[in-house]
């Protein structure tokens, strides 16, 4: 073994919690659960070329006026193809515009505003708008699972209308990866690739690296706990505090014991103490917690969605919630009331 | 060190969980924003050693 090798599994050791140095070990496969709202691998390419004339008659039977398809096919140049559709369709749907600025504004009405234009639209392409835009509010909401609900409703209702598929296509798998759930994640990424050679060069070089670093992650013990406790982070931000998430925790602290043990058994199987890093002369026997309580509290505010959910008054925020209640198809009701419950449970100022 | 502060954070989430309905909504959604940032730290340093120990693999398996 070398001592290059020798000195990893000193530093690994002491940075789990052991008390004694080990050997850096080979990591074990620890795949992700199987993930009951993303959508099954298709095996065939369900997208198809972007189909221009099919979009222009659509928005122009949704008003846009020969100025504004103008504008359109002037700024495809400036920002793109899908870019400039979307600025188009704000264009000539007030609502999805307003919407559309809200989300950009981080107003927490913008969920509600999005939810509104997709069940009130009939038009595929709407649709297709306003769930792309719901699925990244969800993303930056750190809501990855929703945003894959919503990106998944897309694909399966809304695809070849507009030319954010291929986004879509990657912000599915990237979403995903931020669940996580590497597993599904890996081949919608390289899916996209196959599917999308002609989308930005900044998303495929994402969407390589993504299944580069995946692949790797997937093989280590360590990658597989962190996952893990991603998943526990988001439960207790949602105000999750009790058994299932205690046992999860617990489960971590089993993993990280037997990653001690085995990184301790490995080095009693060396030939000898790697140079310079030999052991303490008086090693507890096991980590263990120093005296005192341990505090709950604020350790980092910044701004948020969540403080202008905050700062809003009693009764605007209740007019929303009613609003969920009373205006919304039962389906989007449930998924904002899911979203808002999650906001009023994050910390204002 | 990993394993201590999940323990510490594991600590934290129990005597959350214990607290009378009263306390929990004194300590309001902060309580558990707090614990849920704590959390994320312990894993982002595991994600770290992991990335770490992914590159000493690579620069070992490269010689």
């Amino acid at each position: 073994m070398s001592p290059r090798r020798i000195v990893c599994g000193v530093s690994l050791a002491l940075l789990l919690g052991a008390a004694t140095s080990a050997p850096l070990a080979a990591q074990q496969t620890q795949p992700a659960p199987p993930e009951p709202g993303a959508a099954p691998v298709q095996v065939q390419n369900p997208f198809k070329p972007f189909d221009r004339a099919r979009f222009d008659a659509t928005v122009q039977k949704l008003g846009a006026t020969p100025e504004q398809m103008k504008v359109f096919a002037a700024e495809i140049d400036e920002y793109g193809l899908s870019r400039a559709a979307d600025r188009l369709l704000r264009s000539i749907l007030p609502a999805y515009d307003a919407a559309k600025k809200g989300y950009e504004d981080n107003d927490p009405t913008a969920a509600l505003a999005l939810t509104k234009v997709l069940a009130a639209a009939t038009e595929p392409l709407v649709r297709a708008h306003a769930r792309y835009t719901l699925a990244r509010l969800f993303r930056d909401s750190d809501d990855p699972q929703r945003a894959v609900e919503v990106l998944g409703d897309y694909i399966g209702n809304d695809i070849n209308h507009s030319p954010l598929d291929g986004e879509v296509a990657y912000f599915y798998a990237q979403s995903l990866a931020d669940v996580p759930l590497p597993e599904l994640a890996i081949p919608r990424f390289r899916a996209f690739l196959q599917w999308f050679p002609e989308a930005s060069e900044r998303y495929r070089t994402a969407a390589q690296q993504q299944i580069a670093d995946l692949e790797r992650q997937r093989e280590s013990r360590l990658h597989g706990l962190a996952d893990g406790m991603s998943r526990t982070r988001r439960d207790l931000k949602k105000g999750k505090t009790d058994n299932p998430v205690q046992l999860d925790q617990e489960k971590y602290l089993e993993e990280l014991q037997e990653l001690i043990e085995m990184y301790e058994e490995m080095e009693n199987q060396s030939s000898g103490p790697p140079s310079g890093n030999g052991q303490s002369s008086a090693p507890a026997n096991q980590s263990a917690l120093p005296g005192g309580e341990a505090t709950v509290g604020n350790l980092n505010k910044r701004p948020s969605l969540a403080d202008r959910w905050g700062d809003m008054k009693d009764r605007d925020r209740e007019k929303i919630e009613s609003e969920v209640q009373n205006s919304l198809p039962p389906q989007y009701r449930k998924m904002l009331e899911a979203y808002y419950e999650k906001l009023g449970k994050s910390p204002g100022k | 060190m990993l394993k201590f502060l999940q323990e510490r954070v594991n600590k934290s989430t129990k005597e959350f969980d214990a607290l009378a309905d009263a306390e929990r909504a004194k300590a309001g959604a902060e309580g558990t924003q707090a614990l849920s940032q704590r959390q994320g730290r312990v894993r982002d340093l595991t994600r770290k050693l992991a990335a770490k120990l992914d590159k000493d693999n690579q620069s070992e398996g490269g010689r």
